[in-house]
């Protein structure tokens, strides 16, 4: 009994935990599925989105409006990234690959000679700020508050792709693009569209875990393998096998944390050959991209 | 000869003659090889950040032989090559430096696997390397080599310097948190053996693994343990993010938090609320002490846009370590690898020269800097923005030795160390 009693707040850490790696992993997810496009500069847009809100608040923004703000002005480098794309559409995946590992590496060498190689802030606002107690153990509020932001962006991303005749030509978009064009509906606009969705919400999940995680031009690196993981894990393409994934993967993590440390790292890597062995389409592999 | 003229002509001359002094022994040392060093550091991974640091540090002792005309008449040419953090990567680096770019020298380290890595490779070849900045205690003890010279405090002496009198204040109830490599595995190691030594105990050690981000599942942890003490021995990147959740959770009021080591790069910028328990380092910007001012001034004229804005211990280190080394060869009068770890070995530093506040010397056993070790804590009075540290005690070398060191240490036969001079 008193073994589940220190279980249990470890378990619930790493649902909170998992959440976050879902927020990662949701605008990867996005590109991924729809464009087929694996977005190696996920990382840096992640990394990127929190250092344009610190800017903002530098530039006296709201702490509000810079967290909303931030995410719409990294979106536009989505947009070019998705221009300089198009000519790798329908070519060998390897040349969308090369060009967003080299967009990876100027953005973060932009993040360099823009604010310096050192370590940022983000601070939370004071009400968001803090600890509290759960169950005897002390809390960080921001993690909830942080868990909390990544649930509606996940429902939000859910209802829009569900609820809305957008989400519908994007998730028809990602069955046959072919049929989408013929249609009617232009489908190169709609590129656009989901790249630069895919971005902002890069930028927001960057935003949301610069409090916890620091903010240094390399952060992106520490976003864009669990993100891939993630996807991999969850079923490529699969909204809800992404969210799962990530709350799979935040749950081994953190209790790994806890009962063998040194395997915390490790323990997500291990899940994925496990389950992979086993499932080699991952959780929601079965179900093409984007139906939840 | 009218007055003006005769000035103009004064002028002139002063005008011509000044460059000339330069330009000619620059001339002097352009007829003569670069002496090229090879500059072993960080630039990504998570001793990135102090990489940089270290390589200013490197940088400005090589520019201040240079505008002296260089060194036995040879320009000096800093080679740099990023070793991301990876003992791999740093083989690599140290093979192609030595080999393709004939690096006389190789200068630079922060992670012990990265230095160990590197200085297997030097000894291969007889090339000395100066281990810079990294501090696991096997650098000087059981991977020592004849080339190798250990620049920075080891775990164990920042423990000499800080475990017993936590101790005496905090209690005997330890918990371990450390970094799962070499490092922190080794100065976790010595931290337990003195509190067992001194009658208290380890409830607990926690591995990090190296890139850990997330830290709440550890802060649960040691929350349910109860420790008196927490003994971090976390570095670079990882221990950014430790200090920022424990401030976020208030756990840094809630037990007694000890730092091995804080190198300055890895606590500058993240804010004085960060900066909490007693840590060990070998240098501060603010230390009474005759020459700290003109230097730091001196790093803020050359570096004036760099985000430290006052050097720390990681840049100090890469900077004595370059400029001893440098002395040495002019001292020497040779690049003879053995002449130069024969003039090293024993050699004795003044405490002003170094700008600490005992003198420093190299034990010819382990090839070890022996330094001053500070005490220190976060400064709730500063003077300005970066005076975050309060220095509480200043330890002499003597009190802080590692005794196991000689003993794990075999350094090679001169012999056995290919000789060579570039």
């Amino acid at each position: 009994m008193e073994f589940v009693g220190n279980l249990l707040p470890h378990l619930l850490n790493g649902v909170s935990l998992g959440l976050l790696f879902a927020l990662i992993a949701l605008g990867f997810m996005l590109i991924v599925g729809v464009m087929e496009v694996i977005n190696l500069a996920h990382g840096s847009l992640f990394a990127l989105g929190a250092y344009v809100c610190i800017f903002l608040l530098s530039q006296k923004f709201p702490f509000y409006a810079a967290i909303l703000l931030a995410p719409l002005l990294v979106a536009l480098v989505g947009m070019v990234l998705e221009v300089c794309l198009r000519r790798t559409y329908g070519k060998d995946a390897l040349y969308g690959l090369l060009l967003t590992f080299g967009a990876a590496l100027v953005i973060e060498e932009i993040i360099r000679l823009a604010w310096g190689s050192g370590e940022k802030q983000l601070l939370p606002p004071p009400e968001l700020s803090g600890a509290m107690m759960v169950g005897g153990l002390i809390y960080a509020k921001y993690r909830l508050y942080a868990s909390f932001a990544a649930v509606i962006l996940i429902l939000s991303l859910y209802l829009f792709l569900e609820k809305t005749p957008y989400g519908a030509m994007i998730k028809a978009g990602a069955h046959d693009s072919e049929m989408v064009r013929a249609l009617g509906i232009n489908l190169t606009r709609l590129r656009l569209f989901v790249f630069a969705l895919g971005t902002a919400l890069a930028a927001a999940a960057g935003i949301v875990l610069a409090p916890i995680w620091g903010v240094r031009p390399h952060m992106g690196v520490d976003a864009v393998v669990p993100a891939f993981l993630i996807i991999v894990l969850g079923g490529v393409g699969s909204f809800w096998g992404a969210v799962l994934a990530g709350i799979m993967v935040g749950v081994v993590v953190g209790v790994t944390g806890a009962y063998a440390s040194e395997w915390s790292l490790m323990s997500m890597y291990l899940l994925l050959i496990a389950l992979v062995t086993f499932r080699a389409r991952g959780l929601f592999g079965k179900k093409t991209a984007l139906e939840a | 000869m009218k007055r003006r003229k005769l000035l103009q002509m004064l002028a002139a001359g002063a005008a011509f003659y000044g460059p000339w002094k330069v330009h000619h022994a620059w001339a002097q040392a352009g007829q003569k090889k670069p002496l090229v060093i090879g500059l072993t550091m960080d630039a990504s991974g998570q001793y990135g950040a102090s990489g940089m640091d270290e390589r200013l540090g490197a940088m400005l002792a090589i520019r201040e032989f240079n505008e002296k005309g260089g060194v036995l008449g040879r320009r000096i040419e800093a080679l740099h090559m990023d070793t991301e953090t990876t003992p791999a990567t740093a083989s690599r680096v140290a093979e192609r430096m030595i080999t393709r770019n004939e690096a006389a020298f190789l200068i630079g380290s922060l992670h012990s696997g990265v230095a160990n890595a590197i200085s297997q490779v030097a000894q291969k070849y007889g090339t000395v390397f100066f281990n810079t900045n990294s501090s696991s205690p096997t650098e000087s003890g059981r991977d020592c080599h004849r080339v190798k010279f250990v620049w920075d405090g080891n775990g164990t002496n920042f423990n000499h310097a800080i475990v017993k009198n936590a101790m005496r204040v905090n209690g005997k109830n330890w918990l371990l948190l450390t970094n799962d490599y070499v490092w922190g595995h080794q100065t976790s190691k010595s931290t337990r053996s003195l509190v067992e030594a001194n009658g208290g105990k380890v409830m607990e050690e926690l591995m990090v693994p190296q890139n850990t981000r997330d830290f709440s599942s550890f802060l649960l942890k040691i929350q349910q343990i109860k420790p008196n003490v927490i003994a971090a021995a976390v570095g670079g990147d990882d221990i950014k993010a430790l200090r920022q959740q424990v401030v976020q959770t208030k756990l840094d009021r809630a037990y007694a938090w000890i730092n091995n080591q804080q190198d300055w790069p890895d606590v500058y910028g993240l804010g004085p609320d960060a900066v909490f328990g007693v840590f060990g380092t070998t240098w501060y910007y603010r230390l009474d002490l005759p020459g700290v001012k003109e230097f730091v001034a001196k790093y803020q004229k050359t570096f004036p846009g760099v985000q430290i804005k006052v050097p720390g211990n990681v840049f100090l280190n890469g900077y004595l370590a370059t400029r001893e080394l440098l002395r040495v060869v002019e001292e020497t009068g040779t690049t003879n690898n053995l002449a130069v770890i024969k003039k090293l070995e024993g050699r004795k530093m003044s405490a002003r020269d170094r700008m600490q506040h005992h003198d420093a010397w190299i034990d010819p056993a382990t090839h070890q800097v022996q330094q001053t070790i500070y005490m220190a804590s976060y400064n709730d009075k500063p003077a300005e923005a970066d005076d975050i540290f309060k220095i509480l005690a200043n330890v002499p070398p003597q009190d802080v030795v590692d005794a196991d060191a000689p003993k794990a240490c075999k350094l090679e036969t001169y012999e056995a160390t290919p000789s060579h001079e570039a």
